[in-house]
This record gives structure tokens, C-alpha cells and sequence, in this order.
């Protein structure tokens, strides 16, 4: 009658987040353009942008190119390269009138930069093109390129993002904690619902303990998320939805210890709080995955934003992101154990 | 009905004006209170032995079901003349009251149904009306949500397309709640 029956769960759950911490904080980003000036270029003159980049070692590779993509294939490369140190540039462009046709001249161009050991780092919409202000008509002076002559690296790391830069690894313990926390509510209700129809005084105190340590997570959820707001929205709080409703999902939870405290009787206790515990756990369905989707929030996977795929959950990132969520999963199943078995003893002695 | 007379007038005195969103919420607000103060005798108004009668002559459900109509109707008296006293004080009709009535009705149905609910779990504790309304205020601000802003919406304090969404979602919110309430009923009425 415990929660877990043996211990290769426990050793499974170490492992994993070992594996989560050391290979979340090793493995390198790839590479990215973290600022790119001026942002704009007239018709037919020759104009140098400086080149910020993250996480690149220009100095060792033989051919840094900066290509400006003219169209979903076509490049062009800059007319003259320099390399100031790993992570600074400058290059030159013109864009000519003979290649006006080649181009929407309402659209910002984007720039790819590639050199053979980062591989490409793309910044899109980097360039906004001007008509001339009386420069003479020059021919193409850049070599014209295709989308294939971009040189890239294949190696394992997580991918650049603006605004998010190496926070992008707080997704494994962020977004994974919750997921976790999620899992074990979804357990405590299934033993509350067993409890109501066995009886059984135990169901009750699994229940109780996974709510403890769901309880937890929640709030370590919402620890590394105030750290991660402050680093990418600027504040530890914001009035958005979600937030706000996670609160309030922590609210519900934290009820549900008065509710136990103040009732005496054994027996009602375990009803009442498995009913309360059922009921919350639906309401809070409600809060945090319904209404969040029907308002605009700042989070991935509101206001029209892609969840779980797409651009921001990479192959790369899964790979860490899925055993986490396993790994946490399983931590808390233990932890919930070791509750369980101090709340058994608790009752069993009468120790309040 | 004296109550809410009386509180109507302090709060007109108190803000003067009530226009927009201060008498929305101000609505929203003092029916919050009103029927946590209404919801929160439902069960444990009567005496043990009346409670064991009950027990014996009547099915879980259909307990439920006579508080859930009668609480109802008292949330739907106490909200109609709220709003009337509201209106009067401060002299002006709701927009679109069409809207609001919907509104009104599906959110007053929300939250009796949760507190009616919350209600069949506190009668067993010492200290209820505390945690009465320690349990009920977070579950329903689902349903709070929602209402304040559609009934923000029938003010025409701002436009959305999405009035017919939000409407439905509450009646998902209602149906689920009492869905959930029906099968849980018979675990907490026990006298």
C-alpha cells in the first residue's frame, strides 16, 4: 500500500534529472545575431553595417559571408566582409537597381550570416530598402547566390532566440515542473475519486500527500517563472491572465488545507476534502488551460501564439524537455510516498 | 431585500456618481456577498433531527435540487431588485440589458451552483461562515471573470465579437459544475 512499489522509479527519476541539469546547462545555443545597424539602405549606395553576433568564432574559420535573401531562394552576397573580432562584423552592401525586379521593395529583407564551424544565424527583416536620392544606376556588384550555398553545421544545441537568449533552458524547469504538477493533481484526484468509492482510508492520505507536493511544485513553478519574467518581460509579475489565474489555482489548493484543518471527524474529512479535491481539480482545468486561450497573454500558446511546437519546442529542446517532465513526474511521486508514509504514521499514532 | 436596500444607498453615498464599470462591479461585488450571506444556511439551517428527516424522505438529489431552484430564485429577486436600485440611484438604464439578462441569469446560476455546493461541505465544520467563503470566492472567479466582462460588454464600455463565446463558455462552466455537483452530492449530504 505505498505510492511507489519498488525503487527503480526513484533511481529512474535521479537519473533523469541529472541528465536534465547537466546536458540543459552544457549544451551550447547555436549561433544568432544579436544586433545588426544601420536598418535601412539606399538604392545603389554602397552602405556598412555593423554585425553583432552571439555564441561565434569568426576569427577561426576560413570565409565569414553575410548574404542579404532577395527571395525565398535567391541571395546576395555582400560586397566586402570584415572581421573585427568572434562576434563582431562589418560588411558591406549595395543593393543595385538592377536587382530591383528580384524583390519586393515594400518588404524588410532579412540577412543570413554563415562561416564553416557556426554554421547560418538568420535575422529576419533586417534590412528596409530607400529609393535613391540621385545615386548613379549600378550593375549587381555582390556575387548572386541560392538558399543551398549557405554553408550549415549539424551539432546538437538549442536554438537562438531574441528576447529569450540562454533563458530559453529555464523550459526545463519553468514549463516542466508544471507539467509536472499537473500529472500529480491529475493522480490525487484519481484517488480521491477511489477513495469515495472503496472507502479506503488510505486513497484519502495519497491524495492528501500528492496535493502537498503538487502544492510545491506549483510554487516552484511559479518561482522560476517570476525569475524568467524578469529576464525576458522585464518585471518578477505581470497582470497577465495567466498569472494571475495560477494564483488563483494556488488559492484553490491552499483552501483545501483550511477545509481539512477545520473539520475533526476522520471520516468526514476524507469525504469532504476528496469531494472539494474533485471539484477544484475540474475548476481548475477552467482556470489555467480555458480561459487563458480566450484572452491575449504573453505566454506561448495564447492569443493566437504556437504552444508546444512549432518554432519555440525544437528537436533539441525535446529531448531534454520530455525526460524532465518524466524526471520531475517521478521526484514528486517520491516525495508524495515520503509524505504518505509520515501522514500514515501521523494518524496511526495520533500525532497532530 | 432591506440589506440591499441599504447598502445600494451607502455605496450611492459613497461614490457619488455610479456609472460604467464602478456599477458593474459594485453589482458584481455586493452579489458576491449577498449570496454567500443567502447560499451559506442552505444546508446547516437546520437542526440535526430535521436533518436526519430530510435524510430519510428525501433523495440526494432531489435535496439539492429543491435548494438549487430555491437559491436561485432568492439570487434572481436579490439581483433584479439590486439593479433596479442601482438604476434608479444613479439615474441611468442599462445599455444593453438584453445581454446583461443573459449574463445575469448564467452567472447567477454559476455561482449558486458552486456555492450551494461549497455550502454541503462546510455544514460539518466548527467555524463555517469563514470558510465558507474562504472556499467558494476562489472557484467562482471563473465565473466572476467572465461576467464582469460581458456585463462590461452590455455597458458598452468596450466592443468584442467574442460575446457569443464567452456566453457559451459560462454555460460550459454551469452545466459542468452542476454535472459534477448531481454526482457528488450524495457523498456529502450525510447527517
Amino acid at each position: 500500500m505505498k505510492i511507489l512499489n519498488n525503487n527503480i522509479p526513484k533511481y529512474l527519476g535521479v537519473i533523469l534529472l541529472l541528465y536534465v541539469l547537466v546536458a540543459g546547462f552544457l549544451v551550447p545555443l547555436k549561433p544568432g545575431v544579436s544586433s545588426f545597424y544601420p536598418k535601412s539602405v539606399e538604392l545603389n549606395e554602397v552602405t556598412t553595417f555593423s554585425i553583432t553576433t552571439y555564441n561565434t568564432f569568426h576569427t577561426q574559420s576560413a570565409e565569414v559571408k553575410v548574404w542579404v535573401r532577395l527571395d525565398s531562394t535567391t541571395l546576395l552576397s555582400a560586397t566586402e566582409v570584415r572581421v573585427l573580432d568572434d562576434n563582431q562584423l562589418q560588411a558591406d552592401i549595395v543593393l543595385g537597381t538592377t536587382q530591383t525586379q528580384m524583390y519586393d521593395l515594400e518588404k524588410a529583407l532579412s540577412v543570413i550570416i554563415d562561416n564553416e564551424i557556426d554554421g547560418y544565424m538568420i535575422y529576419p527583416s533586417a534590412i528596409l530598402v530607400k529609393p535613391s536620392k540621385g545615386a548613379t544606376e549600378r550593375p549587381i556588384l555582390g556575387s548572386i547566390g541560392r538558399l543551398s550555398d549557405v554553408r550549415s553545421v549539424e551539432a546538437f544545441r538549442f536554438p537562438y532566440r531574441s528576447i529569450l537568449y540562454e533563458t530559453i533552458r529555464n523550459t526545463f524547469f519553468h514549463v516542466a515542473i508544471w507539467f509536472a504538477m499537473f500529472l500529480l493533481l491529475i493522480y490525487s484526484c484519481y484517488h480521491s475519486i477511489r477513495y469515495l468509492r472503496t472507502k479506503d482510508l488510505h486513497s484519502d492520505r495519497k491524495s492528501e500527500a500528492l496535493i502537498n507536493v503538487a502544492l510545491f511544485f506549483g510554487i516552484a513553478g511559479i518561482l522560476t517563472g517570476a525569475i524568467w519574467a524578469r529576464f525576458t518581460w522585464g518585471t518578477f509579475w505581470t497582470s497577465d491572465i495567466k498569472l494571475n489565474m495560477s494564483a488563483v489555482a494556488m488559492l484553490v489548493y491552499c483552501a483545501y488545507w483550511v477545509l481539512r484543518s477545520s473539520i475533526s471527524d476522520i471520516d468526514t474529512k476524507a469525504r469532504i476534502s476528496a469531494v472539494y479535491n474533485i471539484f477544484a481539480f475540474i475548476n481548475l482545468m477552467f482556470l489555467v488551460m480555458v480561459i487563458p486561450r480566450f484572452t491575449d497573454s504573453l505566454h506561448p500558446g495564447n492569443g493566437g501564439n504556437p504552444a508546444l511546437g512549432g518554432e519555440d519546442l525544437d528537436s533539441t529542446l525535446r529531448c531534454i524537455f520530455y525526460p524532465a517532465i518524466i524526471g520531475y513526474t517521478l521526484i514528486g511521486l517520491w516525495m508524495a510516498d515520503l509524505n504518505y508514509r509520515f501522514l500514515n504514521l501521523q494518524d496511526k499514532y495520533e500525532i497532530s | 431585500m432591506l440589506y440591499l436596500v441599504a447598502i445600494s444607498f451607502v455605496v450611492f453615498k459613497l461614490f457619488g456618481s455610479l456609472e460604467g464599470p464602478t456599477r458593474i462591479g459594485i453589482f458584481w461585488i455586493i452579489m458576491v456577498f449577498t449570496a454567500i450571506m443567502v447560499i451559506n444556511d442552505s444546508f446547516s439551517i437546520h437542526s440535526s433531527r430535521r436533518r436526519l428527516a430530510l435524510y430519510q424522505l428525501y433523495d440526494p438529489i432531489e435535496l439539492l435540487t429543491a435548494k438549487l431552484v430555491s437559491n436561485f430564485t432568492k439570487m434572481l429577486i436579490a439581483g433584479i431588485l439590486l439593479m433596479t436600485m442601482l438604476s434608479i440611484l444613479s439615474n441611468q438604464w442599462l445599455k444593453d440589458w438584453v445581454l446583461f439578462a443573459q449574463v445575469f441569469t448564467l452567472a447567477i446560476l454559476g455561482i449558486v451552483i458552486i456555492m450551494t455546493m461549497v455550502s454541503s461541505m462546510t455544514m460539518y465544520s466548527s467555524n463555517q461562515n469563514s470558510l465558507m467563503s474562504v472556499l467558494s470566492l476562489p472557484l467562482l472567479i471563473p465565473v466572476l471573470l467572465i461576467a464582469m466582462r460581458l456585463s462590461l460588454i452590455s455597458e458598452r464600455m468596450f466592443f468584442d465579437t467574442a460575446v457569443s463565446s464567452n456566453l457559451l463558455m459560462l454555460l460550459g462552466i454551469d452545466l459542468l459544475s452542476l454535472v459534477i455537483a448531481f454526482g457528488l452530492i450524495s457523498f456529502t449530504w450525510k447527517p
